[in-house]
């Protein structure tokens, strides 16, 4: 498996000026140094798909701008397929793809086929391969009746998928995302992690996604790389990671006389209010169906919901996990 | 109603500071304060220097120093206009409905505060540049009448710019809107020369608009201080911003009523 | 090079369909701005009205001055209308996406909207310059050589204003202001400024190289008034891409207020 990208205690620091009160020290500021990356080192093999995730201000986004060629690094060296993302910019940009979850790179206004079309000249494309590029996309994505509708008129699940399609019209071996599936609901979340990891499956595409939301790992990715404070906290297989981390659910149960309680294996009670019970099921050991259907069985039981933890917790685990190790 | 004014008073506050931490911004208008007065004070000069047979007679005084006020109240206006229109066009407005104080009055008295910054640092400006070519200034006396004019001038202009603003909830874009504003106050408010040297019926006009209230009260005071037409000036002043302080929030509630009708601008 | 220009006749056709894609407001728009300009002229021909001349200017003057004003703010609205809020873009961060991609950041910066007031603009020069400005079809080709000169220079001056952005992020109503008084300025009498104030109407602010120095060769079509032009023109467009990619520069170390 040859190296897609390569980085070498790579870094990047900002400097803030942070104002104090009055009226001359604004003209005298004091300067505040952010180490947003902090020296990280990791590889990425062709085909891979790999996670970034981290609490807010880790150093996620920082970390994928520099692997982008957008910022430029404090120090360290990185190589994303054989180029130096700052120093070859353009170069780079004809082979790689592009989302931020949180910015358009379409024409508001105009149908998302114009914005397509515009996208063919900036990309240098061909019209016929790029014409059978959209049809393919077009079709696995279901974006034909969408073609023609002003892009700020679309739902935001397919906007993005409409975003998702523009950084893949130009065929790139490798799909940056920074929080693709930020805002949307659990059908379009589906909808985008099953579109992204068959798509890479298919082309042999590499993807470095970052995320806050664990599902989006889990089912996209089959490596996680950890980031706190700037620096890598862990980075492993999701497989392992799951074992350890992800493999639990909450349970909230809402009944009108106690609570519940129940003797399983893996399950273990929460700090739990009043008419709620708040569990934590490790799936390895029990089933979500299982703790549900004893829950039903003790009986009094109004309305379940089922959550993953959330991402702040599980990190703060890992954190803590390795720490201690 | 104390405590609305209580939050008015520090957002003006934060306005107030954002307006001295772009310090690097303020000095740059202050330097552009001192272009614009360079070519105006030519333009002036020229005119006096050279009468063409014909022309109309020249107030007497000089006229720069009707031009020194006028630019001092121009160029401290904020960009309010601009900040409705993002609000309000981009969806910007929603965390403000979920808080308890009046969206209106907290933005325009944090864009106040600004505005009150650059009028001090401007008006340290102009008096720097009188004493610096050597032009004789207004009588001191009249700095203080001066003072308060250009406060109360500062509040009618950006009062102005807001109902363009407002007009965001109505069109996509407002630039239309706050240049035919801007141009009224240039043309009926009289930027260049006192509107006193219009045609009669043109004066009379531009007299009772708010474009006199805004720039041509407090520019006269600078060419011919006199404590009678301060509060004349004064009085049109308040009476322009009592008024346009009901028509944003009379546009304000219309717009609102239509966002909160249609789900949207 | 054809590649590129196709590229920009592509995506400026497609903002000026967007700035067309509503129509009342299209109107209202165009509407609007014409009427700021009327307002604009009266103040002038009352002016004139007043004083007659101003150092040998007349009305006639001071309407091709108008004129080509209007133009060049026209073509530049049309064709290049991300110039006007291209701080507040940098600001916002969109210039990330563009970095993302192979194809130009100027060009793509100024074609990202077709701003509609300025086909007023346009409607408001012809009329101007028909009318009142006592010119013949054969100063056709130097007018339209002066107005592409002019929008050069007024185009790269809003770009060199829009990068100080980069630096401070206070730049985005100042930038503005600095572009609207390279108007102001430019719809002076020529006749007003000598020694030192001419130099700053030709350098920090371009005013006399948006309007005046076309201007004076549509008047005079010479050697010299065409080399004056074409050198506002180069030295303009030099300066904006200089400041840009000095900014730029910034931006992508991460030193720039937005980040």
């Amino acid at each position: 498996m040859s190296a897609v990208i390569t980085v070498k205690s790579l870094s990047k620091a900002y400097r803030y000026a942070r104002r104090r009160g009055g009226f001359f020290e604004a003209f005298s500021p004091e300067h505040v140094i952010v180490e947003a990356v902090a020296g990280v080192d990791f590889e990425i093999g062709a085909g891979e798909r790999v996670a970034i995730i981290g609490p807010n201000g880790a150093g996620k986004s920082t970390t994928l701008k520099m692997l982008s060629g957008i910022l430029e690094p404090s120090s360290g060296e990185a190589s994303v397929l054989g180029l130096t993302p700052w120093k070859q910019r353009k170069a780079l940009a004809y082979k790689i793809g592009v989302v931020f979850g949180q910015r358009s790179q379409l024409w508001g206004e105009l149908p998302a086929r114009e914005s397509f079309a515009l996208l063919r000249h900036i990309y240098d494309q061909e019209a016929a391969p790029f014409a059978k590029r959209l049809g393919e996309l077009t079709e696995r994505f279901a974006l034909a009746d969408l073609l023609d509708q002003p892009v700020h008129r679309m739902s935001l699940g397919q906007r993005m998928r409409c975003e998702i399609t523009a950084s893949l019209l130009h065929g790139p071996n490798l799909l940056f995302l920074d929080e693709p599936t930020i805002g949307l609901d659990v059908t379009a979340k589906a909808a985008i992690r099953d579109f992204i990891r068959e798509h890479a499956r298919d082309h042999g595409q590499t993807v470095l996604l970052t995320s806050h939301d664990t599902r989006d790992i889990e089912l996209v990715c089959d490596r996680v790389i950890v980031v706190n404070q700037g620096r890598i906290v862990v980075d492993q297989p999701t497989d392992q990671l799951r074992r350890r981390f992800l493999g639990r659910k909450i349970i909230t149960f809402q009944s009108a006389g106690q609570g519940v309680s129940l003797d399983l294996p893996g399950v273990t009670r929460r700090a739990s209010e009043a008419h709620a019970t708040i569990l934590e099921v490790d799936t390895r050991l029990t089933r979500v169906e299982q703790v549900i259907a004893a829950a039903l069985a003790d009986g009094g039981i109004e309305d379940v919901t089922i959550e993953d933890p959330p991402m702040e917790e599980v990190i703060a685990e890992i954190y803590a996990s390795t720490h201690a190790a | 109603m104390r405590r609305d004014l209580t939050a008015a008073a520090q957002a003006l506050r934060i306005g107030a500071g954002q307006g001295l931490a772009g310090w690097t911004v303020l000095a740059g208008r202050c330097l552009f304060y001192v272009l614009i007065m360079t070519v105006l004070s030519a333009l002036w000069d020229k005119v006096a220097a050279e009468p063409v047979a014909g022309a109309i007679p020249l107030p007497k005084g000089d006229l720069v120093l009707y031009v020194l006020a006028t630019e001092w109240i121009t160029l401290a206006l904020p960009s309010v206009h601009l900040r409705f229109e993002d609000d309000i066009r981009s969806g910007g407005l929603e965390p403000h409905l979920l808080r308890p104080k009046f969206y209106l009055l907290q933005s325009l008295a944090q864009s106040l505060g600004g505005t009150l910054v650059r009028l001090a640092a401007l008006g340290v400006t102009a008096v720097a540049w009188l004493a610096a070519t050597g032009r004789a200034g207004p009588p001191p006396a009249a700095y203080p009448y001066l003072a308060v004019l250009g406060v109360l001038a500062v509040t009618v202009g950006m009062l102005l710019y807001a109902t363009a603003g407002l007009c965001a909830f109505w069109a996509r874009r407002i630039l239309p809107f706050q240049l035919v504003i801007q141009k009224l106050m240039f043309l009926l408010g009289g930027l260049f020369a006192p509107i006193s040297l219009y045609p009669d019926w043109l004066r009379k006009i531009g007299e009772v608009t708010p474009f006199a209230a805004h720039l041509y009260w407090a520019g006269i005071q600078a060419l011919h201080p006199s404590g009678t037409m301060f509060l004349k000036a004064a009085a049109w002043q308040v009476l322009w911003i009592a008024l346009l302080s009901l028509l944003c929030v009379a546009l304000w509630r219309a717009g609102l009523a239509k966002v909160l009708r249609e789900g949207g601008v | 090079m054809i590649g590129s220009l196709r590229l920009y006749a592509a995506q400026s056709a497609a903002a000026i369909r967007t700035s067309f894609s509503d129509r009342g407001n299209f109107a209202i728009q165009v509407g609007g701005m014409l009427l700021n300009d009327v307002f604009f002229l009266t103040l002038w021909v009352l002016f004139f009205a007043g004083f007659r001349s101003i150092g040998g200017w007349g009305l006639s003057d001071m309407a091709l001055l108008f004129g080509l004003t209007m133009s060049v703010v026209g073509v530049s609205g049309v064709f290049f209308g991300g110039y006007r809020d291209m701080a507040a873009t940098l600001l916002r961060g969109e210039l990330d996406a563009l970095l993302t991609q192979p194809k130009g950041l100027i060009s793509r910066l100024l074609v990202r909207e077709s701003i509609a007031t300025a086909w007023g603009d346009l409607a408001g020069a012809v009329f101007v310059l028909a009318v009142f400005a006592k010119l013949s079809w054969s100063d056709l080709p130097v007018l339209l050589l002066g107005i592409a000169a002019g929008t050069t220079v007024y185009v790269s001056a809003a770009i060199s204003f829009a990068s100080l952005a980069f630096w401070a992020a206070g730049a985005r109503s100042f930038a503005r202001d600095l572009t609207d008084f390279t108007l102001l300025f430019s719809s002076y009498p020529g006749s007003i400024y000598q020694g030192a104030v001419k130099a700053i109407a030709f350098t920090i602010l371009p005013a006399g190289f948006v309007v005046l120095a076309p201007m004076g060769m549509v008047r005079h079509p010479s050697g010299e008034t065409l080399g004056l032009v074409a050198f506002g023109a180069v030295l303009h467009a030099g300066i904006a891409a200089a400041l840009f990619n000095l900014g730029l520069a910034r931006y992508r170390r991460g030193a720039s207020p937005s980040m």
